[in-house]
């Protein structure tokens, strides 16, 4: 009779809580992060809801069209999983945790998928603003989502921060034969726009877990930089780590 | 589940090799369904539904349409049995008639020329309805997924200015599952999102919008320590509730429990919705309180939609109606019309 689903992070509401926002401060969705810096730096370890310690915190979004495999990618990167078929359309706005560990410093991703059909992003818009890293994504088997690119970009530099991170991914990469969009054209996009670009597949995996340690990383940075630190390069990091669709290089 | 001491069925843990892995509905149990719970439930929901059977074909023996009154209202709010269910709501939600005056109407919508890119936004969600359900699979005979295919292009078709939206494939399909007919679950698509429903799927959203700030307004009144943690930890109702309202609680809660409250949905009419919202929050009020931050918070609201409280849908039915309190009609016309304006206002 009931159709149960799992209930991830079963138990969050019941772990000790050690919000690192207990002094909140002010605007907007400000839950794992402050507003301005986007830093949350406790003086000790916080607890995420799923009862892990993290030194950090960071909120990403992932946009871009119904259909292009956000929540896919999101699945893959937190459980490792792809199940062909498994997935429902997303409506709404939902998130998951997790943490990552990055030069020996625990960086909490709290990651938003939202719905992609346009009409949503009325209501979805709202959470832009506070987010510190955006994931926009489109398929390469589908132009129209390649083409729509542009506005989603608009759509960011009107409701997002100023100094959000912004990544360009081209999904569904192990599509060989589907594919309509050459890898050649998101990096045209990518460096017209000035934002680092990759391919993924949330399907095979490629490059899933760099996206986001490369966001995290980048996060990181900023917000823990020592003065005699060099800036880190986003997009030089991408380019060395990044694998190409076919390539062995690790 | 806690362990009833009437129970028919032996809890003997072997309750996984009596219970079918597909629901009545064609959805597949999970992997961690929790067979021997489930069997103890229906061992005391089946004498419910029984009971209720008898009393149902007693009424409507010799009948082929029926007239709403009180009486049939306080059956309805006791459940539908599957078997009625699709007469009664096409009787009750006006979609019987509208698909009596307007023969061959469905049929024309599918023979004429398609929107490309309506066919191309519906189609994008197909394998992405209910892939957990056998009668979805392309393998299936008959496929559901051809039929919701039909049924979401004609209604965008009938209804220009709303298209497709997301979250209508689900409630396409719920019809579907129960109708089994096209051309019904089209006319109560027509009674839902153009009579029973506000304006939630319209490409502003401005009813969804509107319908989260009512909730809002009431947990205000009603349960004022829920509205102040939401306030303190900045959550919006949107986080929490717009899947609530736009998917009807499908996906939400239990597919019995849904169907349930779909029953008073067509009977009712929306403000329904809002009773399942508040009484969900009002007797989970203390797990919310003790939310810490937003996300605990919003991982609080998807908590108190499983468990024992949800699975037992004839006592949650009973407690939709006494839990919040009254709710007027009255009340929620004003409350839409004031969160309305206010929303209007603000975006413009």
């Amino acid at each position: 009779m009931s159709r149960k689903k799992a209930l991830k992070g079963k138990g969050g509401s019941k772990s000790p809580k050690a919000s690192p926002s207990s002094g909140r401060t002010g605007k907007g969705l400000a839950a794992a992060a402050a507003p301005s810096s986007g830093l949350v730096y406790p003086s000790r370890p916080s607890i995420s809801n799923s009862g892990e310690f993290y030194d950090i915190a960071f909120k990403v979004m992932l946009v871009g069209d119904s259909g292009v495999g956000k929540t896919c990618l999101l699945v893959r990167f937190k459980d490792g999983a792809f199940l062909a078929g498994s997935f429902i359309s997303t409506v709404g706005i939902d998130f998951r945790n997790k943490v990552m560990t990055i030069d020996a410093v625990k960086v909490k991703l709290q990651i938003w998928d939202t719905a992609g059909q346009e009409r949503f992003r009325s209501v979805t818009h709202a959470y832009y603003r506070d987010a510190h890293a955006l994931l926009l994504l489109y398929d390469v088997t589908n132009k129209g989502s390649y083409d729509n690119i542009r506005a989603w970009l608009t759509e960011i530099h009107e409701y997002a921060q100023q100094d959000v991170v912004v990544m360009l991914l081209g999904n569904k990469a192990d599509s060989t034969h589907d594919r309509v969009v050459k890898r050649e054209e998101g990096e045209k996009l990518a460096k017209e726009f000035g934002v680092p670009f990759m391919e993924t597949s949330a399907k095979s995996g490629l490059n899933v877990e760099l996206a986001f340690t490369a966001v995290a990383k980048e996060l990181k940075h900023r917000t823990m930089k020592e003065p005699d630190e060099p800036k880190f390069q986003l997009q030089e990091y991408v380019d060395k780590e990044m694998r190409t669709v076919g390539c062995c290089r690790s | 589940m806690e362990k009833k001491s009437q129970s028919l069925s032996p809890r003997d843990g072997r309750a996984k090799e009596r219970v079918d892995r597909v629901d009545p509905y064609g959805f597949e149990r999970s992997e961690d369904f929790d067979y021997d719970s489930y069997e103890e439930l229906m061992s005391e929901y089946l004498a419910v539904l029984t009971r209720r059977a008898i009393k149902w074909s007693k009424l409507m023996k010799g009948k082929s349409k029926v007239q709403k009154n009180l009486k049939l209202k306080r059956y309805v709010r006791k459940g539908i049995p599957n078997e009625h269910r699709a007469l009664i709501w096409m009787a009750a939600s006006g979609a019987q008639d509208q698909l009596e005056k307007n023969p061959g109407y469905y049929r024309s919508l599918l023979g004429a020329q398609h929107d490309p890119k309506l066919v191309e936004t519906i189609c994008t969600d197909l394998n992405r309805t209910f892939p957990d359900n056998i009668q979805f699979r392309k393998t299936s005979s008959p496929c559901l997924q051809k039929a919701l295919h039909n049924v979401l292009l004609a209604y965008g078709h009938h209804n220009p200015s709303v298209g497709y939206c997301q979250g209508m494939n689900f409630i396409a399909g719920y019809l579907l599952i129960i109708t089994k007919d096209e051309e019904k679950s089209f006319w109560l698509m027509d009674a839902l999102l153009g009579r029973i429903l506000p304006d939630y799927y319209s490409p502003a959203m401005l009813g969804l919008k509107t319908d989260q700030e009512v909730l809002g307004e009431l947990v205000k009144v009603k349960i004022p320590a829920v509205w102040q943690a939401m306030v303190e930890h900045n959550v919006t109702w949107t986080l929490v509730a717009s899947r609530w309202f736009i998917c009807l609680y499908i996906d939400v809660l239990p597919v019995e429990t849904v169907l349930r409250i779909w029953d008073c949905l067509f009977y009712e009419g929306s403000k329904i919705l809002f009773r399942v919202a508040l009484t969900l929050i009002h007797h989970n009020q203390a797990l919310i309180r003790q939310a810490r931050s937003l996300p605990d918070v919003c991982q609080a609201f998807k908590q108190i939609t499983h468990g024992p409280f949800v699975d037992e849908c004839h006592t949650f039915m009973q407690k939709i109606f006494t839990e919040p309190g009254s709710l007027s009609r009255a009340t929620l016309t004003k409350q839409r019309a004031t969160c309305r304006s206010r929303i209007i206002a603000e975006e413009s």
